[in-house]
């Protein structure tokens, strides 16, 4: 017994290392995006001053408005400023709430978070069945529907067929509320809002991961492996799910963590289309509202969702294989 | 036990079986040998129901009394693992690389026999020690990339015993072994058929190993049966020409030993699937050929040894 836990613990020991590189990375990436995003909002020409008050306004209100929002400190020093603040969870106060943006961000997102959840739930779930039957069927009738489907998918814009979607299920059928939200209290309902949504979201991006998981999945179902698994008599289902999917698994997981991305960003149409209080509702609003700190602070947010999304996915790609892991080193 | 009639597994109109017959009752220890590409494989694979959906299979397969059709999926299944079991050449590449060896071994048996995982742990084990598997409770938790061929190779016979077969078949065993690995698998294989009185269809080029393990030889060559008898007594005295040949072609201690000439050879290769005669497969190679080899298919003859096909067997028993 002694025996066995050395090599465990030297497995833990660098397990431990690589996330710990990992991390660092995420923390760079995330500086990087901030550099970006501080740039793109505060020293591009144009002053957003002007922006929010209009070219009616007086150079007086522009000048007291550019003060107010401190403006007129040097842009570095507003950079470590904004900074150092949003580390502690202070984005400053929205100009067009009036409320810290803080408390926007974690009122509404929950909204988001769940919607890209769930979306990417879906998604994976759809495009598991199926890639895997397509692969099952290669060359055979499952497989050509199973790809006509995903390429009808693949053509068919999100946003249009959440039109289609509420037509159907919410003004024809009024299965499900066209729109709106009625607030967490209330989990059934909750849910119901989140359907069509939701539906929308996957639909189209599971068409994608559809494809990759067939393919992935025709790589394996090649090997040798597959033909033990065959020749010690378990059944289609077993040696699909069981054998070929894990093994299938590395380039699925990666582009899950694009999707993800395109999930997150997704939500900015989806939560419009179906008035939801969300992230995504909020950062066009604010947009439309010139509202430079809760912008900067949203555009900050979705970057944080994709990085750690990624960050994730190089994590579950050390648990999929355990040879990668004798490699992080 | 299983028993193979008239079998062909056919690509078109070419051929990687022909005609094959064969019987294998329990104890038995077959050795199948001959070139790459004669058919072996496809021979071992229509044992499990196994050959690729791209091959056409003919004739008759009769498992334990029962005609089994050769592509029914449903009707092989209960059989793999339980009635037969086969292991592969690749020792690396047929052991699932994200699963634990444990997990590995243990899936046939908790999914044909039902067994708890304690129970499970302890038949894989008792299979560890059977194949001289070292540090078995290590093994258990470490995957195959963490261990050696000769302990894949091992890894792979416990898994083709965990639901105690009565038939393995095993399909170049040995070939991505080194020589010294070998030898040990191949007496393993023995062993086992020996203790568990389990049939063993060793399927090789490598006549020695063959010869150390089999009590019966099959020579094929181009999807034909040619030579067939006891092992000791065809390889002692070859009947046919391409057995002949084959055991000319290994080399030998006494010459190396002595002074250096050139290892002989049998000229030519095996031609691909499509351009095999259409008679005796090995006209063309053929040192003793007559003019009709090529065109019509040799019968079986008895031999002193067992039977071979081969025209000139034929001409000789007739003449003399």
């Amino acid at each position: 017994m002694r025996r066995e836990n050395l090599p465990q613990m030297h497995g833990a020991v660098r397990m431990g290392y690589f996330i710990f590189r990992r991390l660092v990375g995420f923390v760079l990436t995330l500086l990087a995006v901030s550099v970006v995003v501080f740039l793109a909002m505060n020293v591009l020409p144009g002053d957003p001053a002007l922006n929010i008050l209009g070219i009616e306004s007086s150079e007086d209100a522009r000048a007291a408005l550019r003060e107010q929002l401190g403006l007129d400190e040097p842009a570095v020093f507003r950079y470590f400023q904004w900074i150092f603040n949003a580390v502690q969870g202070d984005f400053g106060v929205s100009y067009s709430y009036g409320v810290p943006v803080s408390e926007l961000i974690v009122e509404r997102i929950p909204m988001t978070l769940s919607l890209a959840f769930s979306g990417m739930v879906l998604t994976t779930v759809v495009a598991l069945v199926m890639g895997i039957t397509a692969a099952s069927h290669h060359k055979k009738t499952g497989d050509w529907v199973v790809m006509l489907l995903s390429q009808l998918g693949v053509a068919i814009p999100a946003f249009w067929l959440s039109m289609l979607l509420v037509l159907l299920f919410a003004v024809k059928l009024r299965w499900l509320p066209p729109g709106g939200f009625a607030g967490w209290d209330d989990p059934l309902a909750a849910m119901r809002s989140l359907v069509l949504p939701t539906v929308s979201l996957a639909l189209v991006q599971s068409a994608v991961l559809a494809r990759v998981t067939r393919s992935s999945a025709l790589e394996v179902i090649r090997h040798d492996f597959v033909r033990t698994a065959r020749a010690s008599g378990f059944s289609r289902q077993r040696v699909l799910w069981r054998h070929v999917l894990p093994n299938a698994l590395i380039p699925i997981v990666t582009i899950v963590g694009l999707q993800f991305a395109a999930l997150v960003s997704g939500t900015i149409v989806i939560e419009n289309v179906f008035y939801l209080p969300g992230l995504g509702r909020l950062i066009f609003q604010s947009i439309s509202n010139r509202d430079l700190f809760t912008v900067q602070a949203l555009v900050m947010m979705f970057a944080v969702i994709v990085v750690s999304a990624n960050f994730l996915v190089d994590i579950a790609y050390v648990l999929i294989d355990p040879r990668l892991k004798a490699r992080t080193e | 036990m299983i028993e193979l009639k008239n079998l062909s597994v056919t690509l078109g109109a070419a051929a990687a079986v022909r005609d094959a017959s064969l019987s294998i009752q329990a104890g038995d220890r077959l050795g199948v040998v001959g070139e790459s590409g004669c058919g072996k494989s496809m021979l071992a694979l229509s044992m499990m129901g196994m050959v690729p959906d791209a091959l056409a299979v003919s004739g008759q397969i009769t498992l334990n009394g029962t005609a089994m059709p050769p592509r029914d999926e449903t009707a092989w299944r209960p059989h793999r693992a339980r009635s037969m079991a086969m292991i592969f050449q690749e020792p690396m590449a047929a052991l699932n690389p994200l699963r634990r060896i444990g997990d590995t071994v243990m899936e046939p048996m908790r999914v044909h026999l039902g067994l708890s995982r304690e129970d499970a742990i302890k038949r894989t084990l008792d299979l560890f020690a059977e194949t001289g598997i070292r540090d078995p409770e290590l093994r258990l938790r470490q995957y195959p990339h963490q261990l050696s061929g000769g302990q894949r190779q091992r890894v792979l016979i416990a898994l083709a015993l965990a639901c105690d077969p009565a038939l393995l078949i095993a399909d170049e065993p040995t070939t991505a072994l080194d020589a010294n690995v070998s030898l040990r698998i191949t007496d393993l294989l023995v062993r086992l058929s020996r203790q568990r009185n389990m049939a063993l269809v060793l399927i090789s080029h490598d006549l020695g190993a063959v010869a150390r393990a089999t009590k019966d030889i099959l020579v094929m060559y181009g999807g034909d049966i040619v030579e067939r008898g006891p092992t000791a007594a065809v390889l002692a005295h070859p009947a046919h020409p391409y057995t002949k040949g084959l055991l000319g072609a290994r080399p030998r201690i006494e010459q190396a030993a002595g002074k250096r000439r050139h290892l002989p050879t049998i000229p030519g290769s095996v031609p691909g699937l499509f351009d095999l005669p259409k008679g005796c497969r090995f006209s063309g190679r053929c040192s003793v050929e007559m003019p009709h080899c090529a065109r019509s298919k040799p019968e079986n003859v008895n031999t002193e040894q067992g039977q071979a096909a081969c025209h000139q067997l034929k001409e000789g028993h007739n003449g003399g």
